[in-house]
């Protein structure tokens, strides 16, 4: 009964909030580029955009449900050389690309088809720059993130592809990591656990509970340059789904 | 080339060019689900196989209904007949 209860509060208070704070988002980010693009550099514009979104997401991941949903953010990358990084993470909520905000870089995500025809928020990541990886040929998302990473901009990934339907980290696609070979840019395995609930598949009720996000030490271009593109992929794979196995067992 | 070879061979590119163990190489393996390329390792599967096997299949249609490693090995098997005719 009290679950039931929470449910509902937390559900009753972070939807009305999210979809204010996005409207908001839209309009003041909408406002900001029609008036910012007389004076600045696109550039310079990107930046303020994809920092504005960082904002906005910590919002939305550490306030509007608190306390019926905590965050656990562990970072045991602390020794890793500067960015650009390519955060390469697990994924089995649509809630995961909001959690990318804890970490404080400039980030372009690589999503797929559907979160770029929501209303609002699809509006958002093409306004940021963000690279719908099955609408582009592969030669021209090699280009995009190759430039991306000159740039300084990380690029985080859901290699996967889809949510997994259950606990286990799925196949992963190399595109992210053939950009690593190109780039020699660290890659950082990201594991996200208890956000299966965030909201459960086929459902979008939210439900409380423990977030935990780990972002583990970066892979460097030392350790990898040997790789080819599909053992790359698996050796990451292998260390991402380690540490969630760890992270499941342990509450 | 018989069967036995082609079969060999098959495998000696997922083991050489991926790593993949050859415990895990049997003919009703996915190439996707159970070995794990995805579209664009399949396109560095088919250069090693054109490279093993002496012949062009990169843009023969029958690639894109393989499934299985059985598939590819028949596949294969077709082909160097039909080049040997």
């Amino acid at each position: 009964m009290m679950r039931i209860f929470k449910i509902a509060c937390l559900n009753l208070i972070f939807y009305p909030l999210f979809i204010i704070l996005t409207l908001l988002a839209l309009v003041n980010l909408g406002s900001l580029i029609l008036l910012l693009v007389l004076f600045l550099p696109k550039r310079k514009i990107f930046k303020l955009i994809r920092h504005a979104i960082r904002w906005y997401g910590a919002v939305i991941i550490r306030i509007l449900p608190f306390p019926f949903i905590r965050l656990d953010y562990k970072n045991f990358g602390t020794r890793d050389p500067s960015g650009p990084y390519l955060f390469v993470c697990n994924h089995r909520a649509a809630s995961d690309p909001f959690f990318m905000a804890v970490f404080p870089y400039e980030i372009v995500q690589i999503v797929n088809i559907w979160p770029f025809r929501l209303p609002a928020l699809g509006l958002i990541a093409k306004m940021a720059g963000y690279l719908s990886v099955r609408e582009m040929p592969y030669d021209k998302f090699a280009a995009k993130t190759a430039e991306l990473i000159a740039q300084g901009v990380s690029i985080a990934a859901f290699p996967e592809g889809t949510r997994s339907r259950n606990k286990s980290v799925g196949q992963f696609h190399s595109a992210i990591f053939r950009t690593a070979l190109e780039t020699h840019a660290a890659i950082v395995p990201v594991c996200i656990t208890g956000n299966e609930n965030v909201p459960p598949i086929g459902s979008g009720f939210l439900q409380p509970g423990l977030v935990k996000i780990h972002r583990l030490p970066a892979l460097i271009w030392e350790e990898y340059g040997t790789f080819n593109a599909f053992k790359l992929k698996n050796y990451v794979r292998e260390m991402i789904a380690k540490e969630v196995e760890i992270m499941d067992r342990i509450k | 080339m018989t069967e036995a070879e082609v079969i060999k061979l098959t495998n000696e590119v997922f083991v050489d060019s991926f790593e993949i163990s050859p415990s895990k190489l049997l003919p009703t393996a996915n190439i996707f689900v159970d070995l794990g390329l995805d579209s664009l390792d399949v396109v560095d599967l088919v250069v090693a196989l054109q490279k093993k096997f002496g012949v062009t299949i990169r843009d023969d249609e029958r690639v894109r209904s393989i499934r299985t490693l059985g598939d590819l090995q028949q596949f294969i098997l077709t082909i160097k007949k039909e080049i040997g005719k």
